[in-house]
């Protein structure tokens, strides 16, 4: 009886805390003060910023450990939680979802997905996060599907192909939810896929629409059918304007344009599509007939500020090939640029902001040296702004490759990227950091350097820090007027991943994933 | 999707079976080979298969089996649990590597010198006192049990004569100096942002924070002396003799 006694109170337990209740309406006020993580970026617009300030300046030095999640993997983890009314939701690589009690770390469900042998990902089986609306969660495959699990079992509820894996489609990112749609990315940039983005109902997996991210016929030959154009990283929502911002990944081959001249659109851009038809209302090419691999896919990070002394709606976006933009947010108009770290393939950006690319700057067969490396001078991992400092946070790469020239040919579901650059160079591996920047003028603020180049995303929070990790297994707390390093623990392994922080029983807490691990820190009341 | 099955299959059994020549190992073929090579493996076998992060490839033996075959399945599909990836190229292509790949070994130049007196050298020189071979041997320089493989005759007299022409990084030499004013010199074993952890010359291993390091130098050069003027033409040539039998076992 007593055994009974506790088993029932526990399932009443489990069944409240296990249900998500995410919605549209949450997931809009995500940025004025949530104590949960209910989206990739934390909000819609990018931001991965947090209200909360219970850990801030004067108390971050007290950091501790309160749990650590261990995940039964040896593939690289790059995954950004979810928290939602105390359970935590990670994404684990390849392709498995597991629910976590927030407070403690513990263990409610995990979903494993069983893969096909033969999986197209050109740079690691990672998956980078999932979705939530309702009581359910979303989570993209690296065969190619989305699949939809109950919040409380981990039980598939749906289970769709959105394109074929044996053809080099594989799904990184973490779906966007908007409305009662999920928005799912696609990767195959290095094995000729077509790009595109897709939108599902969030009930049925039904899809509403497609938007290709090369228009058929719209490229010479046939080099719009393997061209690439991938859409691998979460987006961000203009809910005033029904606005998805999305970036476009590399064209295909990566390093050899020959087989396919001119600009490549819509590669290397930033797309902004209305969310209920799909319907492109501008873009935005970063670099027009990429030949180095550098993706626009990096996160937009949406602002409303003062621009030339009238209000404006904004993008602040940092791009792989080294430049920092501002963009107009109802136009995709071109409005400012500069460089944020070292490049030398662009003597600077026309006054429509295309580069204005210098000589001799392509792939050879002998190798060119060129700044920044193929890795870029930042990638995948997430910006970060601040709306009490109003500066734009990055961790950025100084680096140069070599880039190599060779001959490509297109077959189905195998690697189609035109050479093998030489990424890091024997004895100059360069280095990275965090740098702040101030985002109306491009000037550097303050910089964390480190010997390393860092593969982990920051957060910012009303506490005045910048979260941040490295390389070198260190997950660092700065402060956010500064750069002053407060705090440092290192965790025993790379960290490629995002932070983020919640509020657990009134106890604000601090997450990333490093090594094969959750860690997740607070400050002992 | 049939032509597709029918191709994969015609390829697959190309690839296993034992026995098959390469068809392809003409001048012409082995220069097409050459480009593929320069664009896609060079970054890791070096531009002459000299080596690198990779294998050298120069020598005429394969870590993973050395027959036409096994050339073309390694290279099409790549070594499981190493960090060598498919190509993935027709055939026809990946056969005009592998007989580029032939070439260099064909063409590699081999040691004039006597391989026994060379071991005498090896001894006599001090050689010994920092190198390991098959056990025996310091460990300040480099273990030496298989720098045959790994090095051509050319790259082996350049380490003799000019050791600080080509230096990895774990035999660059750092020196601190703590608040106290104690000196460390040594190996550079591993460095962050934060720390950094060497390894003395009389092997006692050191871990720093570098907040409390006063000075902290790092000299890229090596720390062999330069043979040059210390042995003939004939010991140079019986001294890389010797070290070009070294092979793994």
């Amino acid at each position: 009886m007593k055994h009974a006694i506790r088993f029932g109170l526990t399932v009443c337990c489990v069944v409240a805390s296990l249900s998500a209740q995410v919605t549209y309406e949450k997931l809009l006020d995500a940025s004025s003060g949530s104590s949960d993580w209910l989206t990739y970026s934390g909000n819609y617009r990018g931001w991965r910023y947090s209200s909360l300030d219970r850990i801030n300046r004067q108390n971050a030095s007290k950091l501790t450990l309160e749990w650590v999640y261990q995940m039964p993997t040896t593939l690289m983890v790059e995954t950004t939680p979810l928290v939602i009314n105390g359970v935590m939701y990670v994404s684990e690589p390849p392709s498995n979802v597991v629910a976590l009690d927030a407070k403690t770390g513990r263990q409610y469900w995990r979903y494993r997905r069983q893969l096909p042998d033969r999986i197209n990902v050109c740079c690691g089986q990672v998956n980078r996060g999932v979705a939530a609306l309702g009581d359910r969660v979303f989570v993209g495959t690296a065969d190619a599907h989305l699949v939809s699990l109950d919040a409380r079992t981990g039980a598939v509820l749906w289970d769709i192909q959105v394109a074929d894996h044996a053809n080099g489609y594989a799904i990184t990112g973490a779906p966007l939810i908007v409305k009662d749609m999920v928005i799912c990315g696609i990767s195959g940039g290095e094995y000729g896929i077509r790009g595109f983005l897709d939108a599902y109902d969030a009930a049925t997996g039904k899809r509403r629409w497609r938007f290709w991210t090369i228009p058929e016929n719209s490229w010479a030959g046939n080099s719009w059918k393997t061209g690439g154009g991938p859409t691998w990283l979460t987006g961000s929502f203009d809910a005033q304007q029904n606005l998805l911002i999305w970036g476009t990944g590399n064209p295909s081959p990566d390093w050899n344009g020959d087989s396919r001249p001119g600009d490549n659109l819509y590669t290397d851009s930033a797309i902004a599509l209305d969310v209920d038809t799909g319907q492109l209302k501008w873009y935005f090419q970063f670099v027009p007939h990429d030949v180095h691999d550098w993706d626009a896919v990096q996160v937009p990070v949406l602002v409303d500020a003062e621009w030339k002394g009238q209000p404006r709606k904004l993008i602040y976006w940092a791009h792989r090939g080294g430049f920092f933009y501002v963009l107009d947010r109802e136009t995709g108009k071109f409005l400012f640029g500069t460089p944020f770290a070292k490049q030398t393939w662009a003597k600077g950006l026309d006054d429509s902001g295309h580069p204005i690319v210098l000589p001799n700057t392509e792939p050879s067969a002998q190798g060119t040296y060129i700044w920044p490396g193929v890795q870029g001078a930042t990638n995948w991992y997430s910006p970060s702004y601040s709306p009490l400092t109003k500066l734009f946070y990055l961790s950025y790469w100084e680096n140069r490759s070599v880039y190599r020239k060779g001959e490509q040919e297109y077959s189905p579901g195998n690697r189609y990227i035109g050479s093998v650059p030489l990424i890091d160079l024997p004895g100059d591996l360069g280095h990275g950091g965090v740098r702040a920047l101030n985002p109306q003028t491009g000037e550097r603020i303050w910089e964390y350097k480190l010997e390393t180049k860092p593969w982990a995303g920051v957060l910012s929070t009303a506490g005045q820090l910048v979260f941040g990790g490295s390389d070198e297994g260190y997950f660092f707390a700065l402060d956010a007027e500064t750069g002053k390093e407060l705090w440092r623990q290192n965790l025993g392994g790379i960290i490629r991943a995002n932070p983020i922080t919640y509020l657990a029983d009134g106890k604000q807490l601090v997450s990333i994933a490093a090594g094969n691990g959750i860690f997740t820190f607070a400050v002992q009341r | 999707m049939f032509v597709r099955m029918t191709a994969l299959l015609l390829f697959a059994g190309l690839s296993v079976a034992q026995g098959v020549r390469n068809p392809h190992t003409s001048a012409a073929d082995v220069a097409a080979g050459a480009k593929t090579f320069h664009s896609h493996c060079s970054p890791c076998h070096g531009y002459a298969g000299e080596g690198g992060r990779g294998p050298n490839l120069a020598a005429g033996r394969f870590y993973h089996g050395s027959s036409d075959a096994d050339l073309l399945k390694n290279i099409s599909e790549g070594i499981p649990g190493t960090e060598m990836p498919g190509l993935f190229y027709n055939a026809d292509r990946v056969w005009q590597l592998v007989a580029f790949i032939r070439s260099l070994s064909a063409n590699a130049i081999k040691p004039t010198g006597d391989a026994d007196a060379g071991a005498g050298l090896f001894r006599s020189q001090s050689c010994v006192g920092c190198h390991r071979v098959r056990g025996e041997g310091g460990s300040l320089g480099p273990d030496l049990s298989g720098i045959g493989a790994a090095r051509s005759v050319d790259n082996l007299k350049q380490s003799i004569l000019d050791p600080s022409a080509e230096v990895q990084p774990l035999y660059w030499t750092v020196k601190f100096e703590d608040a106290s004013g104690r000196v460390v010199q040594g190996f550079l074993l591993n460095e962050d942002t934060y720390t950094v952890q060497l390894i003395d010359r009389s092997a006692a291993l050191h871990s720093y924070e570098k907040a409390a390091v006063k000075n902290y130098t790092i000299d890229k050069h090596s720390a062999m002396p330069s043979y040059r003027d210390k042995m003939s033409s004939q010991q140079l040539d019986d001294l890389i003799a010797f070290l070009w039998l070294q092979r793994p076992q």
